[in-house]
């Protein structure tokens, strides 16, 4: 699978990586995958329910080292 | 609390701090909590708490006179206002969500920006998110409705500039970030043990005070388990007003709502058996009970400022208080410009802006007084139901949200 888009949110708090996210959401063409870094432990929620509203696909959120999630979008 | 063998206690343990809760459930929780500390004595409230924890600062450097100032831990809401922070930090660490998080250096700027605005529409609107509208509003206050339509405003205005920024400005709110004390993955268990440490702490707080104020140790109680509630079901004012515009949800304005139809229940039996009150006087100052004198200017003006803040800045007050104790240094950021500036404003602005505006512009407006009891009551139950539906129907069809 290949990353289209790499996003740093990394320190950013609630809205900042959503708004971030539905940005980048909109540049990349069906089938593309964005991948996001980030801290917020909102985001891990509000992602999956943003993502079956929108009808993307929320392929993965995974803890990394350092309090780091990583987030793999796919867009439908 | 390792993984393995089944425990009973670790499944409970998981059930409520494995993920986070739905946001109505802390909103109903939040809302019986709220009826009780009116039941023992007055509404939820947090700007006049961070009023006193600045209050005492400046006393404490000598810049204001000390003498007059009530010490935090003889004020009931100055000690919620500390206690709403310790429970997020518990309710946190036994999630294993706590980290300091850095934000990036324009971010930081804009927590303290939209806090300064906190400060100044809670101080001229005569409170906050908390205590003019999901206090507020089931207080069956006419200014608590003028203060919420102010804030709406500040909230759409204050999102167009954060979407603006985002497209013209994206380097505001990017750059260098640092996390620091994050769990790591399946490990980090100190933060369990250093949770329980924060709870036993509470519960000290707490009995240390029984004795001699019980009330208090109700006000540490209950605001221990607010903090706690509000960051694990991610409560928060500014979401359920600007989240149907943005990304078109839905549950942080259900969770209000359930809340605000808790309290409206609560509230309403209080004020009109006047449970608590002593004597004929004390029934009308039982019913007057958080309808403050700001219909119908003040509470505009206070609560358009404020919803620009705490849209700016990513937290109301409650969502502010529990995101410090989360670690999200922006809020510290919020939370200091607010306990910085509230004071001031208190001393300086807000008697200005008495002095411009007339009598009819700044009264108590109590609701029953005009429409009785029962209109009050469903004049609120039509409200609360309009936005139910507007928000429901925004996210089936995304008529007004952003993206």
């Amino acid at each position: 699978m290949e990353v289209k888009m790499t996003l740093d949110c990394k320190g950013l708090s609630c809205p900042m990586p959503m708004m971030k996210i539905a940005k980048a959401m909109k540049e990349l063409k069906p089938g593309e995958v964005l991948e996001v870094f980030g801290t917020d432990p909102g985001t891990k929620t509000d992602l999956p329910s943003w993502c079956t509203k929108t009808g993307n696909e929320c392929l993965e959120i995974s803890d990394l080292e350092g309090g780091v999630n990583r987030m793999l979008i796919k867009k439908i | 609390m390792s993984s393995g063998e089944k425990n009973p206690l670790v499944d409970l343990f998981t059930t409520f701090f494995g993920k986070h809760w739905p946001v109505w459930v802390g909103g109903i929780i939040l809302g019986m909590l709220n009826v009780l500390l009116f039941a023992i004595k007055s509404p939820w409230g947090a700007s006049g708490g961070l009023t006193n924890v600045g209050d005492n600062l400046y006393g404490l450097v000598g810049v204001f006179d000390a003498s007059g100032i009530t010490a935090i831990n003889e004020n009931n809401y100055g000690m919620l206002v500390i206690l709403i922070v310790l429970g997020s930090f518990s309710g946190a660490l036994f999630s294993k969500e706590f980290a300091l998080r850095f934000p990036p250096k324009g971010e930081m700027i804009k927590g303290f920006i939209g806090g300064t605005l906190m400060a100044v529409g809670a101080t001229v609107g005569i409170g906050c998110s908390i205590g003019s509208f999901f206090s507020g509003v089931p207080a069956l206050s006419g200014g608590a409705l003028i203060f919420t339509a102010g804030m709406f405003i500040g909230v759409i205005l204050a999102l167009k500039y954060l979407i603006w920024e985002m497209e013209n400005r994206p380097g505001w709110s990017s750059g260098k970030s640092y996390t620091w004390l994050a769990a790591e993955p399946n490990k980090g268990q100190w933060q369990i043990y250093l949770g329980l440490m924060v709870l036993v702490a509470i519960i000290i707080i707490a009995y240390s005070h029984l004795k001699t104020n019980p009330v208090m140790t109700w006000f540490i109680v209950i605001a221990g388990l607010m903090g706690l509630i509000s960051q694990r079901s991610r409560f928060c004012i500014v979401k359920s007003f600007r989240d149907p515009f943005m990304s078109g949800e839905s549950q942080g304005s259900v969770g209000v709502i359930a809340g605000l139809i808790i309290s409206l229940i609560g509230f309403t039996v209080i004020k009109y058996f006047g449970i608590g009150a002593m004597g004929e006087s004390g029934m009308r100052a039982r019913e007057l009970t958080w309808v403050f004198p700001h219909f119908w200017a003040k509470a505009g003006i206070g609560g358009f400022i404020f919803g620009l803040g705490m849209t700016v800045a990513g937290g109301c007050a409650v969502g502010t208080l529990w995101r410090v104790g989360e670690g999200q240094v922006k809020l510290w950021f919020s939370a200091l410009a607010m306990v910085l500036f509230m004071p001031f404003s208190n001393r300086f602005l807000v008697p200005l802006i008495d002095g411009i505006l007339p009598q009819s512009a700044k009264f108590r407006n109590y609701l029953p007084d005009y429409l009785g009891y029962d209109g009050a009551f469903l004049l609120i139950v039509v409200l609360l139901g309009a936005w139910y539906w507007f928000v429901k129907w925004n996210e089936r069809t995304g008529k007004f949200s952003a993206f």
